[in-house]
């Protein structure tokens, strides 16, 4: 993001209208705009953009499908959303396969079709690609698809709850075409172009209208009716109560309020569960909490009045300014909804429990059990891959590499022993070993609740020394994964350019697979030249590991031999 | 509940017997590449490569494939140690090995395996000793990953060598081929009075 604003709220961001296109609404007093230029990039109608509110692990994407001014001077859009396939999943049925970073477009008619947001909820652009075959829709190119951040290609259908396969005629009065892709294709951060798109007759084909017919009108006093939802949300009501320069939070109409509500009270129900189900120093967290809750929004505020830290919108940084980020009106899913009131209660607890640790755990031998199940269904639902979830945990500062671990542990046993020493939930996987991972101690990325929750276990566990069986330490870390890039390089495999242009036609296009090389060939003596640099390589690591493996029992050997001396 | 936890660790035993490990791979070797490599040996069951989340990034991909037999894993390793065997691309060859455990990602708890933990108090007379211990595993990771580091850097120290090489080679015959093309071959050889095969 280019700017970066120093007071207040979004007026330090750089702001500029774009294109006028008409005027509507009540007595005419907004103004409708085709274009907009924020923070250093710029809108346009029917650009994908994401969505940030504060608490929320994940940003929302939709897309822009009314910009406007408001008579008092407020900015607003109408976002139509995306869905991503975890907040849906209980309406995706085993047999509907979903590729990785695929969205469904809200269709239909009802709540979590659309939503006026303020427009200082934008938090950057996404660049999604419709992949629909549809005859309407302009095909996307291979380099297109792989260089987007999404892709789409049904709708799902918020008042069946249903995914469909064609794509409708129009949505929210809104002709298709604008909705696919369009020439020339939005990308991040592309600036030109922008005043080219045939977005000449677009409000002609809304119909008339439209906009105080919809059922959100703009403004919003109205937007609050649909709120009961969110009372279960106790941590922020308060804030947004007091807080005036966030007053964007109150029209936060409920997306899919009427699809979850009997799911909501299903998890409060396993969320006091959860917390009764320890011994009774949980009980005093308990009360302990809405003292630290009022505490919490008082921080917000005088935070707020400082106005000295600066408002970031990037979408690397959701958290670190959560009191100012503007909610864009959206209702979170169940499982996440869960995970975010917990939120709360989770850090409290570990912070209180740290000073209760000294003398609860220490001492005794604890054999690792099994942890309670209740929190184990929903706490944390299976969302997306585990590669997007460590992608978020990671940039969130909820990711810890637990080190030292003994290899043969299961990530469900990690998970046990995380619960059993530090009394947190997690979610864990144990990294893979492959042939140059260590023989003698595994890893394994843990993925807590809360930024506090991780760091309290990292400093934990720095501090302090958490033996496993055999005498063995756990150490862990902040995790900073590594992912594939899009083009990794790889050393060792060699083309000769000239060759492939002369090479006879059914030669180029045939894809070469697999073979055994032969001894009488150039390239034997060069694959001979690999095997030898793999076999020194693979003597030095296993050296250097054998080294560590005998030097790690000698000092466990040593500390063994204490201790039981002493017993 | 013993029994069948039981059964589920011989099943995972099991499969971890009929299934290979391979790396080396370059990153564009997708899963029906690795299918209809080693078809040749046995029917290939599934195809699943290890993520590299720890980096570096670099670090050739690695795979398991799980074969119909057991026997079947044991002819990938050994037509792939006895000579050098290539998927999709030349010259580095791939690695076969036996699979382990440990290379899995969803894998059973061994049944009967108890785990304890305990936090060492800091009065504790071999705290110090612990964190001797901590301090060595955290050298030891430290170390791993530099060489691991290195590795990448031979890797790719060799590539080039060996593409400058070829690169080399190719020019030579290139100017050859050309010199006989042209005439130039013969011209010099009539000047100098010797005898060139021509063929």
């Amino acid at each position: 993001m280019g700017s970066m604003g120093e007071g207040e709220l979004s007026e330090e961001l750089e702001f500029a209208w774009g294109r006028k296109s008409g005027r509507g609404g009540l007595n005419k007093g907004c103004q409708f705009y085709k274009s907009f230029r924020y923070d250093g990039l710029e809108y346009l109608l029917y650009d994908c953009v994401y969505l940030y509110k504060d608490g929320e692990p994940e940003p929302y994407i939709g897309k822009i499908i009314k910009i406007w001014e408001h008579y008092d001077r407020s900015r607003k859009v109408k976002v139509l959303w995306f869905f991503r396939p975890c907040e849906i999943s209980n309406y995706i049925g085993d047999e509907v396969k979903v590729v990785e970073n695929e969205l469904f477009l809200a269709s239909g008619n009802g709540v979590g079709l659309t939503n006026i947001n303020p427009l200082e909820a934008i938090a950057g652009k996404c660049y999604v690609i419709c992949t629909s075959k549809d005859r309407r829709n302009i095909q996307p190119s291979d380099e297109e698809v792989q260089m987007a951040d999404y892709i789409f290609y049904r709708t799902f259908d918020v008042k069946q709850c249903k995914i469909i396969d064609e794509m409708p005629e129009e949505i929210s009065n809104i002709d298709i075409t604008f909705l696919l892709n369009q020439m020339p294709l939005q990308r991040p951060g592309s600036n030109i172009g922008a005043f080219q798109k045939p977005a000449g007759n677009v409000d002609a084909l809304q119909k008339p209208g439209s906009i105080v017919d919809s059922p959100q009108k703009p403004g919003g006093i109205v937007d609050a009716t649909v709120v009961p939802s969110d009372k279960n949300l106790p941590k922020e009501n308060p804030a947004v109560k007091t807080d005036q320069t966030c007053n964007e939070l109150d029209d936060r109409p409920s997306k899919k309020a009427k699809l979850h509500s009997s799911y909501e009270s299903k998890d409060c129900i396993q969320k006091v569960r959860l917390i009764s189900d320890g011994n009774d120093t949980k009980c005093l967290e308990l009360k302990l909490d809405s003292s630290y809750k009022s505490k919490d929004c008082i921080q917000k505020l005088r935070i707020k009045s400082d106005g000295d830290d600066t408002k970031v919108l990037a979408p690397t940084a959701p958290y670190t300014d959560d009191a100012k980020v503007s909610a864009p009106s959206k209702k979170r899913m169940p499982n996440e909804k869960t995970t975010m009131v917990s939120d709360g209660k989770l850090t409290k607890e570990s912070a209180i429990w740290s000073q209760h640790q000294n003398h609860k755990i220490d001492g005794p031998e604890l054999e690792v059990t099994r942890r309670p199940q209740a929190d184990k269904s929903k706490w944390f639902a299976e969302v997306g891959s585990w590669e997007d979830r460590l992608r978020y945990a990671h940039q969130q500062g909820r990711l810890v590499l637990l080190q030292n671990l003994d290899p043969a542990y299961t990530s469900a046993e990690v998970e046990d022993i995380v619960h059993q020493g530090f009394n947190e939930s997690c979610k864990a996987k144990m990294i893979q070993r492959t042939a140059f991972s260590s023989p003698h101690s595994g890893q394994a990325f843990v993925v807590f609740n809360t930024r506090q929750t991780a760091e309290a276990v990292v400093k934990k566990l720095e501090e302090g020394c958490l033996l496993l069986s055999n005498e063995r330490p756990l150490l862990g870390k902040m995790g900073t994964p590594c992912f594939p890039e899009k083009k990794p390089k790889f050393f060792g495999h060699i083309v000769i350019d000239k060759l492939r242009s002369q090479m006879p036609r059914e030669m180029k296009d045939a894809i070469s697979t697999s073979h055994c090389s032969q001894p009488n060939t150039l390239e034997y003596d060069m694959a001979l030249e690999w095997c030898l640099l793999r076999e020194r390589l693979d003597l030095a690591l296993k050296r250097f590991y054998k080294e560590q493996g005998l030097q790690m029992r000698k000092l466990m050997g040593k500390l063994k031999s204490k201790k039981s001396l002493r017993l | 509940m013993g029994t069948s936890a039981e059964a589920e660790y011989a099943a995972f035993e099991d499969k971890v017997k009929r299934t290979v490990y391979i790396d080396n791979l370059s990153p564009q070797v997708t899963e029906s590449v690795l299918q209809t490599a080693l078809n040749q040996f046995g029917s290939v069951k599934s195809v699943q490569f290890i993520p590299n989340y720890l980096g570096p990034s670099n670090l050739a991909k690695c795979a398991l494939i799980e074969m119909e037999h057991a026997k079947q894993v044991e002819g990938v390793i050994l037509a792939a140690t006895e000579s050098p065997f290539m998927i999709s691309g030349m010259p580095r060859p791939v690695r076969a090995r036996r699979a382990e455990m440990e290379m899995f990602d969803e894998r059973p708890a061994k049944p009967g395996r108890k785990i304890v933990c305990s936090w060492m108090k800091p009065n504790d007379p071999s705290f110090a000793d612990a964190m001797q211990l901590k301090n060595f595993a955290k050298k030891s990771f430290a170390e791993a990953d530099l060489l691991l580091e290195k590795q990448l850097q031979e890797e790719e120290k060799l590539a080039h060598q060996q593409q400058d090489t070829l690169k080399t080679n190719y020019k030579k015959y290139e100017m050859i081929d050309a010199l006989l093309a042209d005439g130039t071959a013969r011209r010099l050889a009539r000047r100098y009075n010797m005898n060139v095969a021509d063929d």
